[in-house]
């Protein structure tokens, strides 16, 4: 009897020490470990990306070196795509058609999941809690939740891994709690190193088309002001570039509050687009006329954010 | 009770007797309850020895069931009328028919515009004030691939998941309800 009291009370202490470890990490203290993970760590595996009704599983190598990283995806089902991101390049092999596609994004730093470098300005806008532990890829994982204090922007959870502090798993719902995308690693290892590959190669198989090849502009520029914006947001980039012809150039500003991006297009109204709202996955965009422009307001934000957004827009004098 | 009694009740259990005798004996067994008991222990010998499995019931065990059964109270509350809910089909078939309205309705009040998949959209749309240039007149592919160059500058998710498929904000706000 008293060998049995001896482990019942061994088994308590043990559990409230293991509380009293986990308890030190709160949920910013991790999302800060995961973005640094995500910077210096060497790892791969396979990615299922669930977007737009769509389950898109992908080989994934993050190689890191001296500050320098690298994303290289394969996807394992048709359209065959070979995709690397460096720093702010992101170059895309379409296998079936035979195109390269050049793409600078200074603003994305990674496909699994864009965190901001600093947590502090968010405490206003968003609740960072651990609402759990569970298994993903068989390694145990804490369930951190990322919940907005208005309705003007989507709640996330991430699931991070608790020895690496790794993202196994991202998750965006609606406000009605409906997943909307779903970001998930079906099997992960870390290794000491891995190797770069040269994005170049890609263009020697076939020459690349660039997509977008511009500098950060001064969104004073823009031919539109905003009058109103959700709190929290705040100007990210802005250029105006040729888009779908290179005699017609578009304003694109983009907008972020850190987790969630939102894009402002104006363009001339030649290029009509369907008046209203309409959505692909957890992306809405509402689109209107203003005098002889056409203007778009897209992002993962509830419908009502980007038309908000929107009817808030003015030309500039 | 006599020999040729148990007899019946045993070829009545095996089905090996005549209909004029089978009700002759559910006759008596009607007024004589000894004679139930020994149908039901008779059924319970040969359950036992088909089914392999013996489980064990007092005699009037089906009586009380029965009995129990008689004495349940009759609900005669009015039952809730079922609300109308259409199926899939159901709304299928409608929604096939208001399409069909919209296209012949338009048919015959432009009778020379040729019908485009646009122009069913923009029907679903609310009419916008501001709207002078008719997106019926721009082929959909080409509002497609703009909402998508559009999209690909927004964010890299077009390169995971390819080419976005739009839809009106309708639709897919009816999707999501379901």
């Amino acid at each position: 009897m008293m060998n049995v009291k001896c482990f019942f009370v061994a088994g308590f202490l043990l559990t409230g020490s293991v509380s009293a470890n986990e308890s030190v990490l709160n949920a910013r203290q991790v999302l800060a470990k995961m973005n640094h993970a995500m910077e210096v760590l060497n790892y791969q595996g396979t990615v299922a990306f669930l977007k737009n009704g769509k389950l898109e599983p992908m080989k994934y190598v993050h190689a890191a070196e001296k500050g320098v990283q690298q994303e290289h995806l394969l996807s394992l089902n048709s359209p065959l795509r070979e995709i690397i991101r460096d720093a702010d390049q992101v170059s895309c092999l379409f296998k079936e058609t035979q195109q390269t596609l050049v793409d600078h994004r200074p603003f994305e730093h990674s496909f699994l999941v864009d965190m901001p470098k600093n947590l502090d300005d968010m405490e206003s806008i968003y609740q960072f809690d651990i609402v759990g532990e569970e298994n993903i890829a068989l390694r145990p994982s804490y369930i951190v939740a990322i919940q907005p204090k208005d309705n003007v922007r989507y709640r996330r959870k991430i699931w991070i891994e608790k020895q690496q502090f790794l993202p196994l798993k991202v998750v965006v719902y609606d406000n009605s709690d409906v997943l909307l995308e779903q970001v998930v690693f079906t099997d992960i290892e870390v290794k000491q190193s891995l190797p770069f590959v040269d994005a170049k190669f890609l263009n020697t198989v076939y020459p690349a088309q660039p997509i977008q090849q511009t500098q950060t502009q001064s969104s004073d520029q823009a031919a539109f002001v905003l009058t109103q914006m959700p709190i929290g947001f705040r100007e990210i980039f802005f250029a105006r570039k040729p888009m779908h012809n290179p005699e017609q150039p578009v304003d694109h500003l983009l907008l972020s509050d850190g987790f969630t991006s939102v894009s402002i297009y104006m363009e001339n109204k030649m290029a009509s687009i369907q008046p209203g709202l309409q959505s692909v996955g957890a992306i809405n965009s509402y689109s209107r006329t203003i005098n002889n422009f056409q203007l778009t307001v897209m992002g993962e934000v509830p419908a009502e954010t980007v038309k908000f957004i929107a009817e808030g827009i003015k030309l500039r004098d | 009770m006599s020999e040729d009694l148990n007899q019946k009740i045993s070829q009545f259990l095996d089905n090996e007797i005549d209909p004029v005798d089978a009700l002759s004996l559910l006759k008596k067994m009607r007024s004589q309850p000894e004679l139930q008991d020994t149908l039901n222990r008779y059924e319970m010998i040969s359950h036992a020895m088909k089914a392999d499995a013996f489980l064990l019931t007092k005699a009037d065990f089906s009586t009380k069931i029965q009995q129990q059964i008689q004495q349940e109270p009759v609900y005669l509350l009015p039952q809730q009328r079922k609300r109308f809910k259409p199926s899939h089909k159901q709304m299928a078939v409608a929604a096939s028919f208001v399409i069909v309205a919209v296209i012949v309705g338009r048919g015959i009040n432009e009778p020379d515009q040729p019908f485009k998949a646009a122009s069913v959209l923009q029907v679903a749309q609310q009419p916008h004030p501001e709207k002078s240039v008719n997106p019926a007149e721009v082929p959909q592919n080409q509002l497609n691939n703009r909402i998508n160059d559009y999209l690909q500058a927004h964010n890299s998710s077009i390169y995971t998941n390819g080419e976005a498929d739009f839809q009106s904000f309708a639709g897919v706000a009816t999707y999501s309800q379901k």
